[in-house]
């Protein structure tokens, strides 16, 4: 194979004295130590942006679960799996928040063979749901790598080229039962420009090492269940598009919400089109999305509309992922002693204890560390800067 | 609980309706509310077109210290807190009035400011509560001015963020409909009202805007509105209901182009496959 960097492992290293990170003050407490390190912590939450950089916002993302023996493991409570299940249910809400246009799917792979939980689609039910009742499975045999990649590629050589196709594995165990060369398969990946990311449980693997460094994904190892969360969302952000992805114009529509009641003269009880395969049973319902192209009735967007095949959105939709391409940029810490006059936070009106604050480059207006925090995760928009901005 | 009335004076309306009764009423409201619940909180933020301002609680009066030189404390024996309040809020809003001027035909306020320091309030206000506690917080905005379409990004941000923290937004429209409330309200659960007969705003936010979203279950309120969330083209800001969007930059148009103008990314056309006829075999002669 080509030649790798050399990492130095970690017991390659010195030893760490880690507990001299915690100094004691005069009188002996830990709370000036303590406050420091949330303050870190806090302060490392806030990333920074990718810049100009191309994004893949229309993504189909295939999440391959191990779900072999090694899962029942206790070391994550209650055992591996359900904890795996309930962090899964979590990545998939935040996930259709942050990218309502992607899809998903779901993998398990044991007993040497894989299959498939879920189909990728963009309802976020179907998959929480899917989720709920594989917490029952049985853990058993070994998971099969190469299997599993099969059946993600399977689906996902046939879509589009502008999508970003994405294959992330959770792996719990140590091996893989492969019945073919998998650095064969590695280099299909490569042609068809999936990538592929892995979080592994246990232990670092060399194979997978091999393959997220081929195919452009990452790989990381987890410490604890905190950890395994954190990495988990750093998934959902759309990564960088690769530059050999096409650009195109999709074709979408915008449908109307028509609520009609039972005394308009024109209303006629439909059935939606989204029941045809659901178990509950098809319900009459008056009003609903109409797709503009064929007038199919459906009850929940985004969806792809089966009659006509037009992907149906609506604006806010589109909406919700225009923050990841006007990010907002990071605020600039100063100490708050340069501050004459008012210490006043501008946003939450309170006044600036902390020893640092922040201010926008663009309007300089001063925020708490607090706000700074709000500002950047949820509201990705400066509250004064909104006088001074036009925006698209 | 925590309340927070976000009002929008930027021209009064007609010759009866003017600013002053308008900010009876949301006093009125507010005074409603705080007398509800000991518990309960207000704030109240006006926005006009150069900026917003926190008329109460306001930074150069710390409510705790309620002591000595209480020049507000009135002789009729009202809740102290309300009388406060009321007159914390006139003072303020003097301020602004005589600071500001009106510059230009500018009728469009700028909402979303307002809504971001609002929600960085309540964010604020939740974490400094003790552990176990639990607040439940919404947006009253009351609005006689247009829409500002620069704003609608974020518009839109502030919305999601309200979504995600469980902060309803209501709205109460004294003149013209604001299609950007009518979403907010609509993705955020809350409700969006126009105002038939303005001269009776305090009855109106009394009877509908008062019950937390909790009483609104058991009474009967106004239907909620038609909520238009087709998407407008970014060449012409029409309406359209089947458009193109680039994958880049997720802009919208209604015709075709080779070329995005948001993000200049040239597009592949996707050009007829062309068959090649298939040469037949011809016979070796013998």
């Amino acid at each position: 194979m080509d030649e790798e960097p050399e990492r130095a492992k970690r017991w390659e290293g010195g030893y760490e004295r880690t507990w001299e990170v915690l100094k004691e003050d005069e009188s002996g407490s830990l709370k000036a130590t303590v406050e420091e390190i949330l303050y870190q912590s806090k302060r490392k939450r806030v990333i920074e942006s990718h810049g100009q950089v191309r994004l893949g916002m229309m993504r189909h993302v295939y999440v391959v679960i191990d779900c072999s023996r090694s899962m029942e493991d206790q070391d994550l409570k209650p055992n591996r799996l359900t904890s795996t299940l309930k962090l899964m249910e979590v990545f998939v809400d935040e996930y259709f928040d942050q990218n309502p246009i992607s899809q998903v799917g779901i993998i398990t792979t044991k007993n040497k063979r894989a299959e498939k939980l879920t189909d990728l689609a963009g309802n976020p039910k179907k998959h929480i749901t899917a989720l709920k009742k594989a917490v029952d499975t049985v853990c058993v045999g070994e998971p099969s790598l190469y299997n599993s990649l099969n059946l993600a590629i399977q689906t996902l050589k046939h879509m589009p080229g502008h999508t970003s196709r994405e294959i992330l594995i959770i792996l719990s165990s140590l091996t893989t039962c492969d019945p073919a060369n998998i650095y064969e398969l590695i280099k299909t990946l490569k042609s068809l420009k999936v990538r592929v990311s892995v979080i592994g449980l246990s232990a670092e693997v060399r194979v997978c090492t091999v393959l997220t460094r081929e195919t452009g994904g990452s790989y990381h190892v987890i410490l604890d269940e905190s950890h395994f969360k954190e990495l988990l969302m750093i998934h959902i952000k759309p990564p960088p598009a690769s530059s050999s992805s096409e650009c195109s114009l999709i074709r979408m529509g915008f449908p109307q919400h028509t609520i009609a009641s039972v005394t308009d003269q024109d209303a006629k009880p439909s059935f939606s089109m989204s029941h045809l395969d659901s178990s509950s049973g098809p319900g009459l319902s008056l009003g609903g999305y109409l797709c503009p192209q064929c007038h199919a009735t459906y009850t929940e967007l985004p969806v792809e509309c089966k009659v006509c095949g037009l992907t149906l959105v609506s604006a806010p939709h589109l909406a919700r992922s225009f923050h990841h391409l006007f990010p907002l940029q990071a605020f600039v810490e100063s100490p708050v002693e340069n501050l004459q006059g008012d210490r006043f936070c501008q946003a939450c009106q309170a006044e600036l204890k902390d020893k640092s604050m922040f201010s926008c480059p663009s309007c300089h207006s001063v925020f708490c560390v607090e706000c700074d925090l709000f500002i950047h995760e949820s509201l990705h928009c400066c509250p004064c800067c909104i006088y001074c901005q036009t925006v698209p | 609980m925590s309340l927070m009335p976000n009002n929008a004076p930027c021209t009064p309306v007609s010759a009866q309706f003017t600013l002053s009764k308008c900010m009876d009423a949301v006093m009125v409201m507010g005074n409603a509310h705080m007398a509800m619940a000991r518990t309960n909180k207000l704030a109240v933020i006006a926005s006009h077109c150069q900026g917003s301002h926190f008329l109460y609680p306001s930074k150069s009066w710390s409510g705790e210290d309620g002591g000595g030189n209480d020049v507000s404390s009135s002789g009729d024996g009202k809740y102290e807190l309300l009388s406060a309040a009321n007159n914390l809020i006139v003072e303020e809003i003097r301020n602004i009035m005589s600071k500001i001027e009106v510059t230009g035909n500018s009728t469009d306020t700028l909402l979303a400011g307002s809504l971001a320091k609002a929600l960085c309030y309540i964010h604020r206000l939740t974490k400094e509560l003790e552990v176990g506690q639990e607040i439940k917080s919404r947006i009253l905005v009351v609005k006689a001015a247009e829409d500002c379409a620069l704003q609608y990004m974020n518009f839109m941000n502030v919305i999601f963020a309200a979504q995600k923290q469980n902060i309803l937004i209501d709205a109460c429209v004294l003149d013209s409909d604001s299609g950007l409330l009518q979403q907010a309200c609509d993705i955020t659960g809350g409700l969006y009202m126009k105002i038939p007969q303005k001269v009776a705003l305090a009855q109106y936010l009394l009877w509908v805007f008062l019950p937390d979203s909790e009483q609104r279950s058991q009474l009967v309120l106004p239907p909620p509105a038609h909520v238009d969330y087709r998407a407008a083209c970014f060449c012409h800001r029409n309406l359209i209901e089947i458009g193109y969007v680039c994958s880049v930059c997720l802009s919208i148009f209604c015709n075709f182009s080779p070329i995005c103008t948001t993000c200049e990314t040239a597009f592949k056309i996707q050009l007829p496959q062309i068959v090649k006829p298939k040469k037949k075999k011809l016979k070796q002669p013998m």
